[in-house]
């Protein structure tokens, strides 16, 4: 079964590619996940037998799925309805292949024992006079007739209906792109009927030609080159079309993959992302943006991540590719092809048995998150011009990464002192760094941003590689747990907790073992150490003392609030921990200020006293700088608020920059001050009674703002809820101020206030509710810790005290409108 | 319509259903931009269509339309931004145990997007799976709300969940909205100083409506619409006549007496709904009456009503245990009762003398009825007679009662008076 697709291959292209005849071929890294093949096994796939077994097969005859993976290549073409054929002519145009040289090998290292005569893989190669390395976007051929295709770029040809096609295309573009790039340069139109050159990039926006991004570069066995190409879509060909806020270089990564000969490459072109496409300086024409991937099973769109192209990149890619084994494998004859297709159009309704794996358990994970996307990107997302004071909230959040980090310059040197001290030493002696300070105060993105400045040195090859586990103790489900993960993140493998304490010791403390060198030095990094802390510490003993170790090259930096957590344990474990120490004292208020107005840079919608005064409260209380972060942009949060609300109910008008504004009310003017106190050409005119006020769309958040803000946050909603609540329960509360001023004992019984409250109303000329009324009310009040109090079934035994202090509701109670007489008993 | 004879039914029905019906009650709270609706919703829209990550809390005290107002706020962005929004629900009384919130954050991850669940999942799995999921929608574009309902429950133990969750909301990739609701106005207090500090403390206050809002919403829930199935002419002499009622000082002091009490939108709600079910169907108009009778039906004294039910022998029970508290007699039971009632009715030589089992059936039933308790809940083992036991009614209470009772025999308001 597992050689039958081979001859059932009856694509020309079989002929030129000759069939790698080696029995037993060395797996490729990106294939033995071992949780991958396990989940291929075991997932049923009733509808087809053959693929099924095929795919079996496959994980142990790497050639094979190579090659009927090749055929993504001709598939593609066999989809757009052309017949293949063979490109021998093209191959003989072309310069030998075995002329491409080597610059880097990677990987080979892996492989290095069973690589004898098999694939090498490369990162960069010089084919064809071009370079292409991996992570490259290259044009691909599309059609088979490849020789003409090649003409074409270098002939000037007469394109007549295509050019104008082309053409077309660009006089419906959508409306936001010259709003969103005004860079762009819209190529001036030939002539009609005039010889014109199609260039590159035409041919691909009018799906002439193919876009992909290299993942792998290899050398077959008969020495032709291949490579690993990943598909870059026109929004033409998702299933939503292109959609009005599409660009026109726009392209979508999709998650299709192909094997293609390196000869079928044009040459490169750029794929960016929006945020280099905007700074990108080099005006060519090979370049284009893609912000977001398709799914091509479940049509979705998904925007890519930014950060994380990374190893985790590389991760992904290679589940991806196990993923699409699994679906793609069956492909090789034309039937099956048409199968293939069907069941991918199937997909989108429900999950087909093949995928029937949970999705939040570990194994099935991946199979969930391709799942999720959006059917249609939003256009509001693309399209929404952002005032000035979203920009400020979008800036300020808390999850936006500040571009530098003000304040904590000498920490992070400590911080890469130390950790540069403890890899670079020959001996990589073992260390462990103690740091606390009170919560928002940059700790945890202190170090997180030292070890990116280290990963990029890392990359430019000044220090050696490490790795790097980053740990939360609030987020493991129990201590233990941590042996598992810190194991998992070094090794891949889960097991359960005391295997992996068994194997970390193992690795960090077993003397004996060999080959030590080629361990890499290890950063522990543990958030929120406290959390590890059990009864007998044996947990934080444990990961403690590897360091201590001769040849552990373990190097832990434990994360906690309070400074004195290593005096709190046990005298082996402080002795162990509280050598090197850093404090990350709170802000002051200059420094909060600073981290502000630096991510304020260039965003003109704070008063700089506003600022200040947030700062300067926050620093007085906790110099914590998420607090600092979340008053201000809960005051822009105001502020925009104010803005949209009150000045939306005629809103035709805000397009244009005018906002009528009722200043017949008697809030009017005072608004218009408050919030446009900069306006410098307000211009007010007087229609039908209403005035209405031109200005250029502009509001500083101001103390007003602020002053709200802080409110919010820092108080108890208390002594609102107290003016608002019902008569009685004001009358109840006076009484228990009353108790309490005369016995002086916070603590009174229900019986006792009864009594009070009935000599408070009799006094006063109220009816008494009765006892089981006022029994209620005070339970009310309990509710909301008002008072605290015990159950309402203890009726005049139960036990009451005021939760704020009596200042609060006499307070709030003095001058009450409603019942003038409590203020004589406050 | 297939006319039912009487329009009055069908009026009926209608109010019914709009006074249990919370979002038809809360909508002309909604277009005033002071209005907790509008502050919520652009809170949370600007959560949808901005990627502000937010964390709000909802205090108020119960019955007062958190929860109302949050299905308001999230059925219209639902309506608005169809398939870019995920609830999920938590209740805190159920929920509060952060393995078991976990788990059921990743079911109903899994229903929303149709996704296949596995209870198995360790915490771990599901914690990871959670936080990946926050990661992809952000990337789509999909916003999740966490709506926590009893938010103070979460707050014990570890906190590991608002933790992670809150973490989460920090990294740049997610899009989600955590929202609290609590009746404690201590809530943010109760957070452990890690997650305060990664809350973002937003609050909406809920307070009972004010005078006005009152009179808005009273017309609100009772004028019948004009233009539907309702006899034209009937539902204009409803109106009025309801306007008349509004308008009435007698109405408004049977609305202030209500709301003397407890002033929260729920508590009205029920006294409207007691209102209308003793609406006459003959006449088929609301009265004053009806309203009258429904306060009084609203503003029951439980305690009382057990009293008025008791039995002459209960009645000396509860007096003798009155008489050894008025002597400083700090703990008693069964015993010590009797020997009082023993000395009244030597004393007084009542006519009302039972034999001890029988009164050791009446203690129980008080016990029953909670007009007395237990001193403690150990005594368990302990026979009845010898468990201390505490009167649960004052003194003033028993007065009343003995008062208002009708046969009550005369030597007992006498001994009580002294």
């Amino acid at each position: 079964m597992a050689e039958t697709p081979q001859k059932s291959f009856h694509s020309p292209r079989k002929a030129h590619k000759p069939s790698p005849s080696t029995p037993i071929i060395p797996q490729t890294p990106q294939t033995v996940t071992p949780s991958r093949s396990s989940r291929q096994v075991s997932s049923p796939d009733p509808s087809d037998l053959r693929r099924s077994s095929r795919r079996s097969s496959l994980q142990f005859l790497e050639p094979e799925k190579r090659s009927s993976k090749a055929t993504k290549y001709v598939k593609k073409g066999e989809r757009s309805k052309l017949p293949v054929t063979p490109d021998v002519s093209e191959a003989r145009k072309r310069k030998s292949p075995d002329e491409g040289n080597v610059v880097t090998r990677a990987r080979v290292s892996r492989n290095a024992g069973l690589m004898r005569k098999k694939r090498v893989y490369y990162k960069k190669v010089v084919y064809d006079g071009g370079e292409f390395a991996v992570g490259d976007d290259v044009y691909v051929k599309r059609r088979e007739n490849a020789s003409s295709d090649d003409e074409e770029l270098q002939v000037e040809e007469l394109f007549e209906t295509s050019a104008e096609g082309g053409s077309r295309r660009g006089l419906d573009m959508p409306v936001c792109e010259a709003r969103k790039l005004g860079k762009e340069v819209v190529l001036p139109k030939p002539p009609k009927g005039k010889k014109r050159k199609r260039t590159a990039r035409e041919k691909l926006l009018s799906s002439d030609l193919w876009t992909a991004h290299i993942e792998n570069i290899w050398k077959e066995v008969d020495g032709t080159y291949w490579f690993r190409g990943r598909w870059y879509i026109i929004p033409e060909e998702t299933a939503a079309g292109r959609q009005s806020h599409n660009l026109r270089r726009e392209l979508y990564r999709t998650n299709d993959f192909a094997d293609i000969e390196m000869e079928s490459i044009i040459r490169l072109c750029y794929v960016m992302s929006p945020k280099e496409f905007t700074k990108a300086n080099n005006e060519g024409d090979d370049i284009f943006l893609c912000e977001y991937e398709y799914d091509i099973h479940w049509h979705s769109f998904k925007r890519l991540a930014e950060i994380d192209n990374g190893e985790e990149g590389n991760e992904e890619a290679d589940n991806d590719v196990d993923w699409d084994y699994g679906k793609d494998s069956g492909s090789d004859t034309e039937e099956d092809m048409e199968y293939e297709e069907e069941n991918v159009n199937n997909l989108p309704s429900g999950p087909s048995p093949a995928h029937a794996v949970a999705a939040n358990s570990w194994k099935g994970r991946i199979f969930g998150l391709k799942k999720i996307g959006t059917k249609k990107i939003p256009g509001h997302v693309r399209c929404h011009k952002q005032t000035e004071l979203e920009r400020a909230k979008a800036t300020l959040l808390l999850a936006t990464l500040p571009k530098s980090l003000p304040c904590r310059t000498k920490e992070m040197e400590e911080i890469t002192a130390f950790i540069k001290g403890a890899i670079c030493n020959d001996q990589c002696l073992g260390r462990c760094l103690y740091i606390h300070g009170v919560p928002g105060t940059g700790k945890t993105m202190s170090v997180l941003s030292v070890m990116r400045n280290l990963r990029s040195e890392v990359d430019a090859g000044s220090i050696k590689p490490y790795c790097f586990v980053d740990i939360n103790g609030l987020k493991l489900a129990s201590p233990e747990n941590i042996y598992r993960v810190i194991y998992e993140a070094l090794s891949g493998h889960r097991v359960g907790w005391k295997k992996a304490l068994h194997l970390l010791n193992e690795r960090f403390a077993d003397e004996s073992k060999i080959a030590k060198e080629e361990i890499r030095p290890c950063i522990l990094l543990i958030d929120e150490l406290d959390l590890l802390v059990t009864r007998n510490q044996s947990v934080l003993y444990n990961i403690l003392d590897w360091p201590t170790k001769p040849h552990s090259k373990l190097i832990v930096i434990g994360i906690a609030n309070t400074m004195d957590l290593p005096e709190k344990l046990l005298p082996r474990i402080s002795s162990r921990m509280g050598i090197q120490r850093l404090c990350f004292g709170p802000y002051n208020y200059q420094q909060l200020q600073e981290i502000i107005s630096s991510r304020l840079k260039g965003i003109d919608a704070f008063e700089r006293q506003a600022i200040e005064f947030a700062s300067r409260k926050v620093a007085a209380i906790s110099g914590d700088a998420r607090r600092a972060l979340e008053i201000c942009r809960r005051a822009a949060e105001l502020a925009d608020y104010h803005i949209k609300k009150l000045t939306s109910p005629p809103d035709s008008s805000s397009e244009d920059g005018t906002l009528p504004l009722f200043l017949a009310s008697q809030t009017g003017l005072h608004f218009v001050e408050k919030y446009y106190p900069l306006v410098p050409k307000a211009t007010v005119s007087s229609l039908d009674g209403s005035i209405f006020l031109c200005f250029p769309g502009k509001a500083l958040v101001g103390m007003a703002e602020v002053e709200a803000a802080i409110q919010e946050m820092f108080q108890a909603p208390q002594i609102q809820v107290m003016k608002s609540s019902s008569k009685l329960s004001k009358i109840f509360l006076v009484a228990m101020v009353h108790e309490l001023y005369q016995t002086g004992m916070a603590e009174t019984t229900f019986e006792k206030l009864s009594v009070t409250v009935s000599c408070l109303c009799t006094s006063n000329g109220e009816k008494f509710p009765g006892w089981d009324t006022l029994l209620r009310v005070g339970c009310k009040l309990g509710e909301c810790r008002i008072i605290l109090c015990e159950a309402g079934a203890k009726h005049r035994l139960q036990k009451l005290q005021l939760n704020f202090p009596s200042d609060d509701v006499a307070f709030a109670l003095k001058d009450d409108k409603e019942l003038p007489w409590l203020a004589k008993y406050l | 319509m297939k006319g039912r004879e009487n329009p009055a039914e069908d009026a009926l029905i209608l109010l019914r259903s709009r006074i249990c019906n919370p979002n038809f009650v809360f909508t002309p709270f909604s277009d005033s931009p002071d209005s907790n609706y509008s502050k919520l919703k652009f809170i949370i829209s600007s959560s949808v269509t901005e990627a502000c990550n937010n964390s709000i809390l909802l205090l108020g005290p119960r019955g007062s339309g958190k929860t109302a107002v949050l299905e308001l706020v999230i059925r219209d962005l639902l309506a608005e931004h169809a398939d870019m929004i995920s609830v999920i629900r938590l209740n805190g009384l159920l929920h509060s145990d952060d393995n078991c919130a976990v788990k059921e954050i990743a079911r109903q991850l899994c229903v929303e997007h149709q996704l296949l669940f596995s209870k198995m999942a360790s915490f771990d799995d599901n914690s990871q799976f959670m936080i990946a999921m926050l990661r992809e929608c952000g990337l789509a574009h999909k916003t999740i709300i966490f709506v926590l309902d009893e938010f103070d429950f979460f707050t014990q133990g570890k906190q590991r969940l608002l933790y992670s969750l809150l973490d989460a909301m920090q990294s740049v990739t997610s899009q989600a909205v955590v929202i609290g609701v609590s009746c404690r106005l201590d809530a943010d207090q109760l957070l452990e100083k890690r997650v305060r500090s990664r809350f973002s403390h937003r609050k909406v206050l809920f307070l009972p409506p004010s005078k006005e809002d009152l009179q808005r919403l009273l017309e609100h829930i009772f004028s019948l619409p004009v233009d539907t199935s309702l006899p034209n002419d009937y539902a204009v002499e409803f109106n009025m006549k309801l306007h008349h009622i509004l308008a009435d000082e007698r109405f408004k002091e049977i609305i202030n007496t209500l709301l003397n009490s407890d002033s929260t939108v729920k508590h009205l709600l029920r006294f409207l709904f007691y209102a209308v079910c003793h609406m006459d169907l003959e006449s088929g108009f609301l009265s004053l009456d009806n309203f009258r009778t429904a306060m009084s039906s609203i503003q029951r004294q439980p305690k009382m009503e057990y009293l008025q039910d008791c039995s002459i022998l209960e009645l000396y029970i509860l007096v003798c245990m009155k008489r050894l508290e008025v002597k400083e007699q700090n703990s008693y039971n069964f015993n010590s009762v009797m020997k009082e009632y023993k000395g009244i009715h030597d004393a007084y030589q009542t006519s009302d003398y039972y034999a001890r089992n029988v009164c050791l059936r009446a203690f129980e039933h008080l016990v029953q009825r909670e007009l007395i308790c237990f001193m403690d809940n150990r005594g368990n083992n302990q026979s009845i007679e010898f468990r201390a036991v505490k009167l649960l009614i004052s003194s003033h209470e028993l007065y009343q009662g003995l008062k208002s009772y009708r046969s009550c025999p005369v030597i007992l308001r006498k001994l009580v008076d002294q």
